[in-house]
């Protein structure tokens, strides 16, 4: 009864629910055949014509909210809205080249059975096509179209994921016929998080942590490995340095399933911009909205918060920048976020101050470990 | 002006001017408008018929200044191309039953000897009433406000020189010729009435001739975005071509060679899958410019499964409460 009941519920959103598939490179080529044969046909027919190329449209306005019906998890999925790259419209004809061009070097890259990092293949597109390709972001962008015309994960394309994450702390991890790694070992620097996503997927874990921390600064995670404080609060430690990218995301989700009595404990700084990298490792990104939701976890804000504002100096405040304070707005009207979340972010918006969790050293460099402690201790984080 | 008189090939006046000179010596008549083999004309056809033959003479013989057609210049068909359009206005119109005729044409000369080019210039000969005319203020009005950019032109000026405007063109091609003629008239004709030009008349037939030019000549007066466009098509179908030769599948490649009506039998090189693919893609964008904006449909969906939705009111909102910059959106 309980499992009909969860189907029945998620009926309805399913069906909005529009996403990339996780494929074999076989899979993919088959794919972008069709993408051609669909295209010749079109060219070739007694009426012919340019085809569009349809793309899911990656919008706010093409986003939607699942709810997680008994789990705590919700997250941000995209529906079936389109955009479409045209041939004929001018200021629009590069662009729609720039896709064909990116699906031209994915299908040799799987064809040769390789996978490449975005980077490499920004200067293989530089290359080849200067015309076209002028920075990476660029790049970045024309392979979110490829994903959202084929509907296949960008991994799928053989497109590697950014090394960028880090962990450190109280877990092993082991590669197929490899050594454990045990990150709490690792120094300071922790384990590099690989961008092949098989690779991370094919990881063994284990742990006797009873905390996962995800640190939002790389600094910060590097002064918590360095002073070993998973080994006074037994923790895993995790940064993506930044924005999470899709590894990074990828291997705490993974974590979140084998290890789901762990809390995800996030440490940010007070500022709304900070609040929106937590929102992305909780419930994914538009940007990349097609694949990004099956990595939504469930972490939960450990600081920096409202009520830690008196264990900071008032200098160590500073004023908001506008793009700060256009974030807050933007993510206070999302549906998404919980009541709580949102009174803390219209109390940074009313202070139009925000706070680095570096602040916290005023009160000693053995501090941000004592408050790490004591918010945990006390269940503070919602 | 006789020369351009020649232009409008009246076959009613050539028989009255053979008539009077019935007595005249050889010589007189032979400058008179006499049948023309390569151009069958007969009672039965219209004035437009008439006026693009003479144009066509005119440009043949090279202004009429040469007797016989130039066989050097113009050795193919092909070399000049020639249109008219004609606009009549309605009954319910302020001055019903005015009538302009309209003929454009384009000759394509390489460097020539007897032909010194005029450049950028064109000049647009004037009738009214089947005489020559004075060029009106609504016929210069009428040429400035073409959009001469959806036939691959820029129009820099048009003067009146008296007898005829004078168009300057922005970057002809150089071996490019073009020559026009404008005749006004009202079809009570040789009744008298008087009447002023009509701008948007003269406007409606240049531009059905300038059509007409277009529909019938591929890749003629090409709009400048068109000609954009199809810079980008051996890109385009370099990228196409490199899916192809690239894939170990040959069911697909064999599928695709009978979509490209390539040979089967053997290897085929990728310079002439993409040639092939090229030349599709440029025959559609010359296609479509040729199709008034209007009837230009949307193009088909690459996939059947993917027409939109229909919007849920629940999304019209979200869409029209959507902010600026959202937070969700960070390139990854």
């Amino acid at each position: 009864m309980d499992d009909l009941s969860k189907s029945d519920m998620k009926f309805f959103s399913d069906q909005q629910h529009c996403f990339a598939d996780i494929l074999l490179p076989h899979e993919v080529q088959a794919r972008i055949q069709v993408v051609v044969l669909n295209f010749l046909k079109i060219l070739s027919s007694p009426d012919p014509a340019i085809s569009d190329l349809p793309l899911i449209n990656r919008k706010s306005s093409n986003s939607r909210v699942s709810e997680g019906i008994l789990t705590d998890v919700s997250w941000i999925f995209l529906s079936h809205s389109f955009c479409s790259r045209s041939l004929m419209k001018a200021n629009a004809t590069k662009a729609f080249i720039r896709v064909w061009k990116v699906m031209e070097m994915c299908f040799e890259i799987l064809i040769q059975d390789k996978r490449v990092t975005q980077r490499e293949l920004f200067y293989k597109l530089l290359c080849d096509s200067p015309h076209y390709f002028s920075s990476q972001l660029q790049v970045n962008r024309t392979i979110q179209d490829v994903v959202a015309l084929l509907r296949c994960s960008r991994y799928s394309l053989g497109i590697m994921a950014s090394r960028k994450g880090l962990v450190a702390g109280r877990i092993l991890l082991q590669e197929p016929n490899q050594e454990a790694v045990d990150c709490s070992a690792c120094g300071s620097s922790g384990y590099a998080i690989s961008g092949d996503l098989n690779l991370l997927e094919s990881l063994s874990t284990k742990t006797d942590a009873r905390y996962i921390v995800v640190v939002e600064k790389h600094a910060i995670f590097q002064r918590l490995a360095e002073d070993n404080v998973f080994n006074q609060i037994p923790s895993i430690l995790l940064t993506a340095k930044g924005y999470p990218d899709i590894a990074t995301r990828f291997l705490l989700h993974r974590m979140s399933r084998a290890f789901p009595d762990l809390p995800i404990l996030a440490l940010v700084d007070w500022n709304p911009a900070r609040l929106a990298i937590l929102s992305t490792y909780k419930f994914g990104s538009i940007g990349m909205g097609l694949e990004a939701y099956r990595y939504a976890c469930n972490v939960k804000w450990l600081g920096l918060r409202g009520d830690d504002l008196q264990l900071i100096p008032q200098q160590s405040l500073a004023p908001l920048k506008p793009r700060d304070l256009q974030i807050a707005r933007s993510l206070i009207s999302s549906t998404i976020l919980r009541d709580n979340y949102r009174q803390e972010l219209a109390v940074m918006m009313q202070s139009g101050q925000g706070a680095e969790i570096e602040a916290l050293y005023f009160n000693g460099y053995d501090y941000l470990v004592k408050y790490l402690a004591k918010k945990i201790v006390q269940a503070n984080y919602i | 002006m006789d020369h351009e008189m020649l232009i409008l090939k009246i076959p009613s006046v050539a028989a009255e001017l053979v008539i009077e000179r019935g007595d005249a010596s050889g010589l007189r008549c032979e400058n008179v408008f006499l049948p023309n083999e390569s151009s069958p004309l007969n009672f039965s056809s219209s004035n437009v018929e008439r006026l693009k033959s003479g144009l066509e003479e005119y440009v043949l013989k090279h202004r009429n200044s040469l007797n016989n057609k130039c066989d050097s210049c113009f050795c193919s068909r092909e070399k000049l191309k020639i249109s008219s359009g004609v606009a009549s206005s309605m009954e319910s119109h302020r001055s019903p039953g005015l009538i302009v005729e309209a003929v454009i044409a384009i000759s394509e000369l390489s460097e020539s000897l007897c032909f010194r080019s005029s450049g950028n210039k064109t000049e647009v000969l004037h009738f009214k009433d089947f005489s020559p005319s004075s060029v009106s203020i609504a016929s210069l009005n009428a040429l400035t406000s073409i959009d001469w950019r959806s036939y691959g032109l820029t129009l820099v000026s048009a003067v009146d020189q008296v007898d005829h405007a004078l168009i300057e063109w922005e970057s002809l091609p150089p071996y490019l010729h073009i020559d026009m003629v404008i005749h006004c008239y009202h079809k009570q004709y040789p009744g008298k009435y008087k009447y002023q030009p009509d701008r948007h008349l003269i406007k409606k037939g240049v531009k059905l001739a300038l059509d007409d030019l277009k529909e019938k000549h591929t890749g003629l007066l090409l709009s400048a975005h068109a000609v954009k466009i199809c810079s980008y098509a051996p890109d385009l179908a370099s990228s196409i071509a490199g899916i192809i030769l690239s894939s170990n599948d040959l069911k697909f490649r064999s599928k695709c060679s009978t979509l490209l009506e390539l040979s089967q039998s053997q290897a085929i090189g990728k310079q002439t899958v993409e040639d092939r693919i090229k030349e599709k893609i440029i025959s559609v964008i010359e296609t479509n410019d040729r199709k008034p904006e209007k009837i230009k449909e949307a193009a088909p969906f690459l996939f059947e499964d993917d027409r939109p939705q229909d919007l849920d009111p629940a999304d019209l909102y979200l869409e029209e409460h959507a902010g600026g910059d959202n937070v969700f959106s960070f390139p990854d």
